[in-house]
Protein backbone atom coordinates (compact mmCIF):
# COMPACT_ATOMS: atom_id res chain seq x y z
CA UNK A 1 0.00 0.00 0.00
CA UNK A 2 1.37 3.40 -0.87
CA UNK A 3 1.69 6.25 1.54
CA UNK A 4 -1.16 8.05 -0.19
CA UNK A 5 -3.48 5.12 0.31
CA UNK A 6 -2.67 4.88 3.98
CA UNK A 7 -3.22 8.55 4.57
CA UNK A 8 -6.47 8.42 2.64
CA UNK A 9 -7.57 5.51 4.81
CA UNK A 10 -6.81 7.45 7.95
CA UNK A 11 -8.67 10.55 6.80
CA UNK A 12 -11.63 8.50 5.59
CA UNK A 13 -11.99 6.94 9.04
CA UNK A 14 -10.98 9.94 11.09
CA UNK A 15 -13.15 12.61 9.53
CA UNK A 16 -16.55 11.13 10.55
CA UNK A 17 -15.16 10.36 14.00
CA UNK A 18 -14.11 13.97 14.31
CA UNK A 19 -17.55 15.24 13.34
CA UNK A 20 -19.22 12.97 15.86
CA UNK A 21 -16.75 13.98 18.54
CA UNK A 22 -17.45 17.64 17.80
CA UNK A 23 -21.10 16.86 18.51
CA UNK A 24 -20.16 15.43 21.90
CA UNK A 25 -19.82 11.71 21.07
CA UNK A 26 -17.31 10.52 23.67
CA UNK A 27 -16.80 7.09 22.19
CA UNK A 28 -16.11 8.52 18.75
CA UNK A 29 -13.55 10.88 20.23
CA UNK A 30 -11.94 8.08 22.18
CA UNK A 31 -11.70 5.98 19.01
CA UNK A 32 -10.26 8.91 17.13
CA UNK A 33 -7.58 9.56 19.73
CA UNK A 34 -6.66 5.87 19.81
CA UNK A 35 -6.44 5.84 16.02
CA UNK A 36 -4.23 8.92 16.10
CA UNK A 37 -2.00 7.39 18.77
CA UNK A 38 -1.50 4.20 16.76
CA UNK A 39 -0.69 6.10 13.62
CA UNK A 40 1.73 8.41 15.43
CA UNK A 41 3.58 5.50 16.99
CA UNK A 42 4.04 3.95 13.57
CA UNK A 43 5.25 7.23 12.12
CA UNK A 44 7.57 8.21 14.97
CA UNK A 45 8.97 4.82 15.85
CA UNK A 46 11.83 5.08 13.42
CA UNK A 47 12.93 8.41 14.85
CA UNK A 48 12.73 7.43 18.50
CA UNK A 49 13.22 3.72 18.16
CA UNK A 50 15.65 3.29 21.05
CA UNK A 51 13.55 5.21 23.59
CA UNK A 52 9.99 3.92 23.79
CA UNK A 53 9.10 6.12 26.75
CA UNK A 54 10.16 9.15 24.73
CA UNK A 55 7.94 7.97 21.88
CA UNK A 56 4.99 7.86 24.25
CA UNK A 57 5.89 11.33 25.57
CA UNK A 58 5.63 12.80 22.09
CA UNK A 59 2.44 10.87 21.36
CA UNK A 60 0.87 12.24 24.55
CA UNK A 61 2.10 15.79 23.86
CA UNK A 62 0.53 15.56 20.42
CA UNK A 63 -2.78 14.22 21.72
CA UNK A 64 -2.95 16.94 24.36
CA UNK A 65 -2.22 19.69 21.84
CA UNK A 66 -4.71 18.23 19.39
CA UNK A 67 -7.33 18.21 22.13
CA UNK A 68 -6.65 21.70 23.42
CA UNK A 69 -6.47 23.22 19.94
CA UNK A 70 -9.37 21.33 18.40
CA UNK A 71 -11.42 24.49 18.24
CA UNK A 72 -8.82 25.96 15.90
CA UNK A 73 -8.75 23.02 13.47
CA UNK A 74 -9.50 24.16 9.93
CA UNK A 75 -11.84 21.58 8.36
CA UNK A 76 -10.40 22.35 4.92
CA UNK A 77 -7.20 20.60 6.02
CA UNK A 78 -6.93 16.84 6.05
CA UNK A 79 -6.82 15.61 9.64
CA UNK A 80 -3.74 13.54 8.82
CA UNK A 81 -1.85 16.66 7.75
CA UNK A 82 -2.92 18.63 10.82
CA UNK A 83 -2.02 15.87 13.26
CA UNK A 84 1.30 15.24 11.53
CA UNK A 85 2.18 18.93 11.74
CA UNK A 86 1.44 18.99 15.47
CA UNK A 87 3.51 15.85 15.98
CA UNK A 88 6.43 17.35 14.07
CA UNK A 89 6.45 20.42 16.33
CA UNK A 90 6.16 18.36 19.50
CA UNK A 91 8.94 16.08 18.34
CA UNK A 92 11.24 19.05 17.80
CA UNK A 93 10.31 20.42 21.23
CA UNK A 94 11.07 17.05 22.75
CA UNK A 95 14.48 16.84 21.11
CA UNK A 96 15.36 20.36 22.18
CA UNK A 97 14.48 19.59 25.78
CA UNK A 98 16.51 16.41 25.72
CA UNK A 99 19.68 17.89 24.36
CA UNK A 100 19.44 17.66 20.61
CA UNK A 101 19.97 21.23 19.48
CA UNK A 102 21.02 20.48 15.94
CA UNK A 103 17.48 19.86 14.90
CA UNK A 104 17.00 20.55 11.22
CA UNK A 105 13.61 20.78 9.67
CA UNK A 106 11.92 17.53 10.51
CA UNK A 107 10.42 15.87 7.47
CA UNK A 108 8.00 13.35 8.86
CA UNK A 109 6.23 12.89 5.56
CA UNK A 110 8.68 10.22 4.57
CA UNK A 111 8.38 8.40 7.86
CA UNK A 112 7.01 5.00 8.49
CA UNK A 113 3.59 5.34 6.94
CA UNK A 114 4.35 2.29 4.83
CA UNK A 115 5.32 0.30 7.91
CA UNK A 116 2.83 -2.33 8.92
CA UNK A 117 0.71 -1.03 11.75
CA UNK A 118 2.02 -2.67 14.89
CA UNK A 119 -0.07 -3.51 17.86
CA UNK A 120 0.04 -0.56 20.26
CA UNK A 121 2.94 -0.90 22.64
CA UNK A 122 2.18 1.41 25.49
CA UNK A 123 4.94 1.08 28.06
CA UNK A 124 3.40 3.94 29.94
CA UNK A 125 5.61 6.73 31.07
CA UNK A 126 7.02 7.18 34.55
CA UNK A 127 3.89 8.99 35.60
CA UNK A 128 1.40 7.30 37.86
CA UNK A 129 -2.08 8.77 37.51
CA UNK A 130 -3.19 8.14 41.06
CA UNK A 131 0.00 9.55 42.47
CA UNK A 132 -0.30 12.59 40.24
CA UNK A 133 -3.92 13.15 41.16
CA UNK A 134 -2.80 13.07 44.76
CA UNK A 135 -0.61 16.08 44.10
CA UNK A 136 -3.58 18.24 43.18
CA UNK A 137 -5.53 20.39 45.61
CA UNK A 138 -8.46 18.48 47.11
CA UNK A 139 -11.20 20.33 45.24
CA UNK A 140 -9.57 19.73 41.87
CA UNK A 141 -8.85 16.09 42.68
CA UNK A 142 -12.45 15.53 43.55
CA UNK A 143 -13.80 17.33 40.51
CA UNK A 144 -11.55 15.34 38.18
CA UNK A 145 -12.29 11.99 39.80
CA UNK A 146 -16.02 12.58 39.58
CA UNK A 147 -16.25 13.91 36.07
CA UNK A 148 -13.35 12.34 34.26
CA UNK A 149 -12.71 9.05 36.01
CA UNK A 150 -16.20 8.17 37.24
CA UNK A 151 -17.91 9.72 34.26
CA UNK A 152 -20.42 11.86 36.12
CA UNK A 153 -21.83 14.85 34.32
CA UNK A 154 -20.96 18.29 35.59
CA UNK A 155 -24.47 18.63 36.99
CA UNK A 156 -24.21 15.33 38.86
CA UNK A 157 -20.81 16.21 40.24
CA UNK A 158 -22.14 19.58 41.36
CA UNK A 159 -25.01 17.92 43.16
CA UNK A 160 -22.73 15.44 44.83
CA UNK A 161 -20.24 17.97 46.08
CA UNK A 162 -22.56 20.88 46.76
CA UNK A 163 -20.43 23.13 44.56
CA UNK A 164 -21.87 25.10 41.66
CA UNK A 165 -21.59 23.72 38.12
CA UNK A 166 -19.27 26.48 37.04
CA UNK A 167 -17.09 25.85 40.08
CA UNK A 168 -16.81 22.19 39.08
CA UNK A 169 -15.87 23.13 35.53
CA UNK A 170 -13.24 25.55 36.78
CA UNK A 171 -11.81 22.94 39.15
CA UNK A 172 -11.61 20.33 36.39
CA UNK A 173 -10.04 22.76 33.99
CA UNK A 174 -7.44 23.95 36.48
CA UNK A 175 -6.80 20.46 37.71
CA UNK A 176 -6.22 19.10 34.22
CA UNK A 177 -3.82 21.89 33.42
CA UNK A 178 -1.96 21.42 36.69
CA UNK A 179 -1.89 17.70 36.04
CA UNK A 180 -0.47 18.20 32.60
CA UNK A 181 2.06 20.60 34.05
CA UNK A 182 3.11 18.09 36.67
CA UNK A 183 3.28 15.42 34.00
CA UNK A 184 5.60 17.63 32.00
CA UNK A 185 7.78 18.34 35.01
CA UNK A 186 8.22 14.67 35.74
CA UNK A 187 9.10 13.77 32.18
CA UNK B 1 0.58 7.95 32.87
CA UNK B 2 -0.45 5.52 30.19
CA UNK B 3 -1.68 7.02 26.98
CA UNK B 4 -4.94 5.12 27.39
CA UNK B 5 -5.52 6.97 30.65
CA UNK B 6 -4.78 10.29 29.02
CA UNK B 7 -7.20 9.47 26.22
CA UNK B 8 -9.85 8.62 28.81
CA UNK B 9 -9.23 11.92 30.58
CA UNK B 10 -9.53 13.87 27.35
CA UNK B 11 -12.56 12.04 26.01
CA UNK B 12 -14.73 11.95 29.12
CA UNK B 13 -17.28 14.73 29.00
CA UNK B 14 -16.00 16.02 25.69
CA UNK B 15 -17.71 19.28 24.84
CA UNK B 16 -17.63 21.21 21.59
CA UNK B 17 -14.65 23.50 21.58
CA UNK B 18 -15.16 27.22 21.04
CA UNK B 19 -14.07 28.47 17.65
CA UNK B 20 -11.14 30.88 17.42
CA UNK B 21 -9.66 29.90 20.78
CA UNK B 22 -6.48 31.91 20.25
CA UNK B 23 -8.23 35.12 19.31
CA UNK B 24 -10.61 34.83 22.24
CA UNK B 25 -7.88 34.15 24.77
CA UNK B 26 -5.60 36.89 23.48
CA UNK B 27 -8.45 39.38 23.44
CA UNK B 28 -9.38 38.56 27.01
CA UNK B 29 -5.76 38.61 28.15
CA UNK B 30 -5.27 41.94 26.36
CA UNK B 31 -8.29 43.51 28.00
CA UNK B 32 -7.36 42.39 31.50
CA UNK B 33 -3.74 43.37 30.89
CA UNK B 34 -4.85 46.78 29.66
CA UNK B 35 -6.92 47.41 32.76
CA UNK B 36 -3.95 46.38 34.91
CA UNK B 37 -1.67 48.67 32.93
CA UNK B 38 -3.99 51.64 33.30
CA UNK B 39 -4.29 50.95 37.02
CA UNK B 40 -0.52 50.81 37.45
CA UNK B 41 -0.08 53.92 35.30
CA UNK B 42 -2.56 55.81 37.44
CA UNK B 43 -0.73 54.69 40.57
CA UNK B 44 2.82 55.29 39.41
CA UNK B 45 2.53 58.27 37.10
CA UNK B 46 -0.96 59.69 37.28
CA UNK B 47 -3.26 59.57 34.28
CA UNK B 48 -3.52 62.47 31.87
CA UNK B 49 -6.59 64.72 32.14
CA UNK B 50 -9.57 63.49 30.14
CA UNK B 51 -9.27 66.39 27.69
CA UNK B 52 -5.98 64.97 26.48
CA UNK B 53 -7.89 62.03 24.99
CA UNK B 54 -9.05 64.33 22.23
CA UNK B 55 -5.59 65.39 21.10
CA UNK B 56 -3.98 64.02 17.97
CA UNK B 57 -0.88 63.16 20.00
CA UNK B 58 -2.86 60.75 22.16
CA UNK B 59 -4.45 59.19 19.12
CA UNK B 60 -1.08 58.82 17.45
CA UNK B 61 0.27 56.97 20.48
CA UNK B 62 -2.79 54.81 20.99
CA UNK B 63 -3.05 54.13 17.28
CA UNK B 64 0.54 53.00 16.94
CA UNK B 65 0.71 50.70 19.96
CA UNK B 66 -2.82 49.48 19.27
CA UNK B 67 -1.76 48.37 15.79
CA UNK B 68 1.36 46.75 17.24
CA UNK B 69 -0.84 44.84 19.69
CA UNK B 70 -3.17 43.66 16.93
CA UNK B 71 -0.33 42.62 14.64
CA UNK B 72 1.65 40.91 17.40
CA UNK B 73 -1.46 39.11 18.61
CA UNK B 74 -2.21 37.86 15.11
CA UNK B 75 1.38 36.73 14.70
CA UNK B 76 1.37 35.00 18.07
CA UNK B 77 -1.84 33.13 17.28
CA UNK B 78 -0.48 31.91 13.95
CA UNK B 79 2.85 30.84 15.36
CA UNK B 80 1.04 28.88 18.04
CA UNK B 81 -0.90 26.77 15.54
CA UNK B 82 0.40 24.22 13.07
CA UNK B 83 0.02 24.91 9.34
CA UNK B 84 -0.98 28.56 9.77
CA UNK B 85 0.79 31.12 7.63
CA UNK B 86 2.60 33.29 10.13
CA UNK B 87 4.82 35.06 7.60
CA UNK B 88 2.06 37.43 6.51
CA UNK B 89 1.37 38.36 10.12
CA UNK B 90 5.10 38.94 10.69
CA UNK B 91 5.09 41.20 7.66
CA UNK B 92 2.15 43.10 9.10
CA UNK B 93 3.98 43.73 12.35
CA UNK B 94 7.08 44.85 10.48
CA UNK B 95 4.97 47.17 8.35
CA UNK B 96 3.48 48.85 11.43
CA UNK B 97 6.88 49.44 13.02
CA UNK B 98 8.50 50.59 9.78
CA UNK B 99 5.56 52.84 9.00
CA UNK B 100 5.90 54.52 12.36
CA UNK B 101 9.64 54.88 11.83
CA UNK B 102 8.86 56.61 8.55
CA UNK B 103 6.50 59.02 10.27
CA UNK B 104 9.14 59.69 12.91
CA UNK B 105 11.74 60.41 10.26
CA UNK B 106 9.39 62.82 8.53
CA UNK B 107 8.58 64.70 11.73
CA UNK B 108 12.23 64.80 12.71
CA UNK B 109 13.23 66.06 9.30
CA UNK B 110 10.63 68.79 9.48
CA UNK B 111 11.92 70.05 12.81
CA UNK B 112 14.52 72.84 12.93
CA UNK B 113 17.99 71.23 13.18
CA UNK B 114 18.64 72.56 16.69
CA UNK B 115 15.49 70.91 18.01
CA UNK B 116 15.82 67.52 16.39
CA UNK B 117 17.50 65.84 19.31
CA UNK B 118 14.91 67.22 21.72
CA UNK B 119 12.15 65.89 19.50
CA UNK B 120 13.65 62.40 19.76
CA UNK B 121 14.59 62.47 23.45
CA UNK B 122 11.74 64.44 24.97
CA UNK B 123 12.12 64.75 28.71
CA UNK B 124 11.45 61.15 29.72
CA UNK B 125 13.29 59.00 27.21
CA UNK B 126 14.82 56.71 29.86
CA UNK B 127 11.74 56.45 32.03
CA UNK B 128 9.42 55.61 29.14
CA UNK B 129 10.72 52.18 28.13
CA UNK B 130 11.13 51.21 31.78
CA UNK B 131 7.57 52.13 32.64
CA UNK B 132 6.19 50.50 29.49
CA UNK B 133 7.96 47.30 30.50
CA UNK B 134 6.78 47.50 34.09
CA UNK B 135 3.18 48.19 33.11
CA UNK B 136 3.30 45.24 30.70
CA UNK B 137 4.22 42.62 33.29
CA UNK B 138 0.65 41.74 34.29
CA UNK B 139 -0.30 41.45 30.62
CA UNK B 140 2.72 39.23 29.99
CA UNK B 141 1.87 36.84 32.78
CA UNK B 142 -1.79 36.70 31.85
CA UNK B 143 -1.07 36.21 28.15
CA UNK B 144 1.45 33.41 28.70
CA UNK B 145 -0.95 31.61 31.02
CA UNK B 146 -3.75 31.97 28.50
CA UNK B 147 -1.59 30.55 25.72
CA UNK B 148 -0.34 27.70 27.87
CA UNK B 149 -3.85 26.27 28.01
CA UNK B 150 -3.70 25.77 24.24
CA UNK B 151 -0.44 23.78 24.16
CA UNK B 152 1.09 26.11 21.55
CA UNK B 153 3.57 25.07 18.87
CA UNK B 154 6.93 26.85 18.58
CA UNK B 155 7.27 27.92 22.24
CA UNK B 156 10.13 30.38 21.73
CA UNK B 157 8.69 32.50 18.89
CA UNK B 158 5.23 32.31 20.47
CA UNK B 159 6.60 33.56 23.80
CA UNK B 160 8.46 36.38 22.08
CA UNK B 161 5.37 37.41 20.13
CA UNK B 162 3.32 37.19 23.31
CA UNK B 163 5.88 39.52 24.89
CA UNK B 164 5.51 42.04 22.09
CA UNK B 165 1.73 41.78 22.42
CA UNK B 166 1.92 42.30 26.18
CA UNK B 167 4.36 45.17 25.73
CA UNK B 168 1.97 46.91 23.38
CA UNK B 169 -0.90 46.37 25.81
CA UNK B 170 1.19 47.87 28.59
CA UNK B 171 2.14 50.75 26.32
CA UNK B 172 -1.56 51.41 25.69
CA UNK B 173 -1.98 52.06 29.39
CA UNK B 174 1.22 54.07 29.55
CA UNK B 175 0.08 56.28 26.68
CA UNK B 176 -2.77 57.47 28.89
CA UNK B 177 -0.30 58.79 31.47
CA UNK B 178 2.55 59.94 29.25
CA UNK B 179 2.71 63.60 28.25
CA UNK B 180 5.17 63.35 25.38
CA UNK B 181 3.66 64.32 22.03
CA UNK B 182 6.32 63.82 19.36
CA UNK B 183 6.11 60.88 16.93
CA UNK B 184 9.88 60.30 16.96
CA UNK B 185 9.79 59.90 20.72
CA UNK B 186 7.01 57.36 20.50
CA UNK B 187 8.65 55.50 17.63
CA UNK B 188 11.91 55.18 19.53
CA UNK B 189 11.07 54.70 23.21
CA UNK B 190 7.69 53.05 23.17
CA UNK B 191 9.05 50.59 20.63
CA UNK B 192 12.09 49.97 22.78
CA UNK B 193 9.93 49.27 25.81
CA UNK B 194 7.76 46.90 23.79
CA UNK B 195 10.84 45.15 22.41
CA UNK B 196 12.19 44.70 25.93
CA UNK B 197 8.99 42.92 26.93
CA UNK B 198 9.32 40.80 23.79
CA UNK B 199 12.75 39.84 25.05
CA UNK B 200 11.37 39.02 28.50
CA UNK B 201 8.79 36.81 26.88
CA UNK B 202 11.46 35.02 24.89
CA UNK B 203 13.55 34.46 28.01
CA UNK B 204 10.89 33.36 30.46
CA UNK B 205 8.13 32.31 28.15
CA UNK B 206 9.03 28.92 26.73
CA UNK B 207 9.18 27.30 30.14
CA UNK B 208 5.94 28.96 31.24
CA UNK B 209 4.19 27.88 28.04
CA UNK B 210 4.78 24.21 28.58
CA UNK B 211 1.51 22.56 29.45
Amino acid sequence: MTFEDRRGDFDAVARPLWSRAAAGDEQAYRSLLQLVARRLRAQLRRRLVDRPADLEDVVQDTLLALHLQRGAYDPALPLSAWVLAIARHKLVDHWRRHGRHDVARVALDDLGDDEPAQPPVDPGTPRDLERLLGLLPAAQQRAIRLTKLQGLSVAEAARQTGASESAIKVQVHRGLRLLAGVVRGKA
Amino acid sequence: MKTEQLIDLLATGIAPAAAHPFGRRLLRAGLVGFVASVGLAALLAGLNPAASLLTSATWMKLGYVGLVALAAGALCARLARPLADWRIAAGGLAAVVIGMAGLAAAVSGAAPPGQRLAVWLGHSWLLCPLLVALLSLPALGITLRALRGLAPMRPLPVAAAAGVFAGAVGALGYALACDEVAAPFVAAWYTLGIAVVGGLGALAGPRLLRV
